[in-house]
């Protein structure tokens, strides 16, 4: 009996059921986190956003275990329609709310209503709350993201103050998935993750694609998320 | 936040009580004020049927009966959803068949779990504004007025409202092909797909060729559809829709099955495949997709006793008489006091008996059969018929067998695929060719009764002509054609001779007639915009 087909039929569905399990804990325990918090005494306020960002980023990581894991066994697809660019961006900023509150960073919006973008919502919401997360850790007070249309894709930016991005992952072919000597540490996993989630997009014969540099107007990391 | 949901009636479908109060607190922090619940799917509709609700929250997995597909599959056939109604499916669970399942049954939104207050307020935001938008046009064509539901389209557009341009263009390119407006149809969706490449555009341009019966290039529009967008599942559908068109069963199958592979759960899908499978005789196939349509059937609005009785028939034909037996008895279970499920099982018992060497048994259910068939009249499903029938003829019960066989054909004479289906029931009887005859000489004389009907209407004989039309309606209730005609012939007398109550009720009827005989949406859609014209003009004389 071939005994490794039969560990690697059954590794999915335990991994498939676990995950929902998890998701659906996950699910009762932010809510009875919100419902708590609005309680509390004032001096526990902080314990309680600690405890909801927690909860949150243990949330952001299992999607990401689950789209990789659904990348990897090609049973990855997205549900896309037209949505406001501007929805997107509030999306991802009221993911990363409670960091930004307990780190005292500003976090701006540029971006007109009428600007549409043809996308997965979570999917790139996600994605950009993952940035965000990232760029408000590296940051000093203030964070700026916009979305635009640029050349035929859909640009969203998000721009830190802090001391931007180390050489390595400056010199990193981000599209590139044969070399992934760049993907180590939050940062780079984050980025890898929206690179690929970016590749998904497709429109004709263009792909969605991310760039990052340290030309931010305000001074320090700019990540561009470009979907066609 | 604006407060968008005061004053909305909004009901939440969810079984597990701690996800309901989590769902009701978000609900209270965007300003809601008018907040219903449900436990499960079947009180769901209960509350549905009572209330005409702006929003639905409706939880995938409701534990044991409906599942939230199969609420929002049975609230659109019930008519419980008004056009304005926001249905939006919540899901834990992410397995790409559940969510494709989900997909197909069209929900206004799709939210995965956990989510929160911000992105609840986005999507129900959203739908809301878009809904508010496209009001005018979707009362239109709810009430089938198409011409009016074009022009409310043009002037939206006109407006220029970006947020829904797309989603007008997709009903105006939809209304146009439904209208027969070809040409219309043809340059929105090229329009729409030189700028993004969306699957739907695609599609519609396949069954834009495919109503023009150009069944290669539609063939082909639909291939290429399927391989920039595998997951667009609608499009194996219009595929399979191609096939059985050029009578190609083993391709009908071959893309069902992909369909079916990539979203096992949707019933319709399983019930074509197996009954695909059993005509070109691919048994496993066949019993697999049955069983299935069985086990999907059972807390669905498509749940249906052929399901059953087909793969009894299939156990009877693969010698299996005991589990033919226990398929019979479980549909019993599942369909008390249903007298076309009772049909259905005398029907198949009086082969069973047969086979088994018990003519007396076998004798006795056939005329049960017979006389169950009489009471029912024209309420026996065609398929049915169809295998009393055959039953007769292996009976030799050949007077019994030609009468339904008469009228089958007389009533059905329009509908190519089910002649086939007759057909290949004689050949597998060793009848091969045995109505042709009937067939042609019904095709015939259908053609002669329209010829001369327009003939007379063209020597401006209108009530003779109407009369012959009627007459042929009584004595063919089910054909298609000669109900199309007759509504035809009364909208040009419309046109030509000015607007009579009398004639405008007797059309509404005419097409209601047309779409209780199953008469296909797109060959109603001009001669409804034609009539809804004419509603028009007779409304504006009169006030």
């Amino acid at each position: 009996m071939n005994t490794e087909a039969k560990d690697n039929a059954l590794f999915p569905v335990i991994l498939g059921s676990t995950v929902h399990d998890i998701k659906n804990s996950l699910g009762t325990l932010l809510g009875l986190i919100q419902q708590l918090s609005g309680k509390q005494s004032p001096d526990q306020v902080d314990d309680f956003r600690q405890l909801e960002f927690e909860a949150n980023r243990i949330n952001h990581s299992l999607m990401q275990l689950l789209v990789m894991y659904k990348i990897d066994s090609n049973t990855f697809g997205l549900i896309e329609d037209e949505y406001a660019a501007l929805d997107l961006l509030n999306e991802a900023k009221a993911q990363q709310d409670r960091l930004s509150q307990l780190q005292n960073i500003q976090v701006s919006i540029e971006c007109s209503d009428d600007v549409l973008c043809y996308c997965d919502f979570q999917h790139v919401s996600n994605a950009l709350g993952t940035i965000l997360n990232n760029a408000q850790r590296y940051s000093r007070k203030k964070v700026v993201i916009s979305a635009s249309e640029v050349e035929g894709y859909l640009l969203f930016s998000i721009e830190d103050d802090g001391e931007g991005y180390p050489q390595h992952l400056l010199n990193a072919d981000l599209s590139n998935q044969s070399n992934l000597d760049w993907v180590t540490g939050n940062t780079g996993l984050g980025l890898y993750f929206v690179a690929a989630i970016a590749g998904f997009h497709k429109n004709r014969d263009k792909s969605g694609f991310v760039k990052i540099d340290n030309n931010s107007r305000l001074g320090g990391a700019r990540f561009s998320l470009y979907l066609p | 936040m604006k407060p968008i949901l005061v004053g909305k009636s909004i009901l939440i479908v969810e079984d597990y009580p701690a996800m309901r109060n989590a769902i009701r607190n978000m609900l209270y922090t965007l300003d809601a004020d008018n907040i219903s619940e449900a436990d499960n799917g079947l009180n769901a509709l209960v509350a549905m049927s009572r209330t005409n609700f702006d929003i639905v929250l409706c939880d995938y997995n409701l534990g044991t009966g409906k599942n939230g597909q199969q609420v929002l599959e049975e609230a659109r056939i019930q008519k419980l959803l008004s056009p304005n109604c926001v249905f939006v499916i919540l899901s834990g669970e992410q397995s790409t068949s559940m969510v494709l399942g989900a997909m197909d049954s069209k929900p206004d939104e799709y939210l995965a779990k956990p989510f929160n207050a911000q992105q609840l307020f986005v999507r129900l935001e959203r739908n809301l504004t878009r809904k508010a938008l496209l009001q005018s046009v979707e009362k239109e064509i709810e009430r089938g007025h198409l011409a009016q539901a074009i022009q409310q389209c043009d002037k939206l557009l006109a407006e220029n409202h970006k947020k829904i341009r797309t989603h007008l263009l997709k009903i105006r390119a939809e209304l146009a092909a439904l209208v027969g407006d070809f040409e219309a149809g043809k340059r929105i969706y090229s329009e729409i797909l030189h700028e993004r490449d969306l699957p739907w555009a695609r599609l519609g341009l396949g069954i834009i060729e495919f109503q023009q019966g150009n069944f290669s290039q539609a063939g082909q529009q639909f291939e290429d559809l399927l391989r920039v967008h595998p997951m667009f599942l609608e499009g194996y559908d219009w595929l399979s829709k191609v096939y059985e068109a050029e009578d190609k069963l083993k391709e009908v199958q071959d893309i069902i099955n992909q369909a079916v592979d990539l979203s096992p759960q949707s019933i319709l899908r399983q019930k074509k495949l197996a009954e695909t499978a059993d005509k070109i005789g691919n048994v496993d196939v066949a019993e697999k997709a049955y069983k299935a349509a069985v086990s999907l059937g059972k807390y669905s609005i498509y749940k249906s006793s052929s399901d059953f009785t087909n793969l009894a028939k299939l156990y009877s034909k693969t010698r299996s008489p005991e589990k033919a037996l226990e398929t019979l008895s479980n549909m019993r279970q599942e369909f008390r006091n249903d007298p076309v499920a009772e049909l259905r099982a005398v029907t198949l018992e009086t082969e069973l008996h047969k086979n088994a060497g018990n003519d007396e048994q076998a004798s006795a259910c056939l005329q049960k059969a017979l006389a169950l068939n009489r009471q029912l009249g024209s309420k026996t499903p065609k398929d049915l018929q169809l295998d009393i029938a055959k039953t007769c003829f292996l009976q030799n019960q050949h007077e019994d067998a030609e009468a339904i066989m008469g009228s089958l054909i007389k009533n059905h004479i329009d509908d190519e695929q089910f002649l086939n289906d007759l057909r290949r029931m004689q050949s597998g009887i060793g009848m091969d060719n045995h109505s042709e005859e009937l067939i042609q000489k019904t095709k015939r004389a259908l053609v002669a009764t329209n010829n001369q009907g327009v003939t007379l209407y063209k020597q401006g004989k209108f009530s003779e002509a109407m009369a012959l039309f009627e007459k042929a309606i009584a004595s063919m209730p089910e054909n298609q054609t000669i109900v199309i005609n007759t509504l035809k012939i009364i909208l040009h007398d419309l046109k030509a001779s000015g607007i009579d109550e009398e004639k405008l009720v007797r059309a509404q009827a005419l097409l209601k007639k047309a779409r209780q005989i199953g008469v296909d949406r797109h060959k109603l859609g001009i001669l409804q915009m034609e009539f809804s014209n004419l509603l028009r003009q007779y409304n504006e004389a009169k006030s």
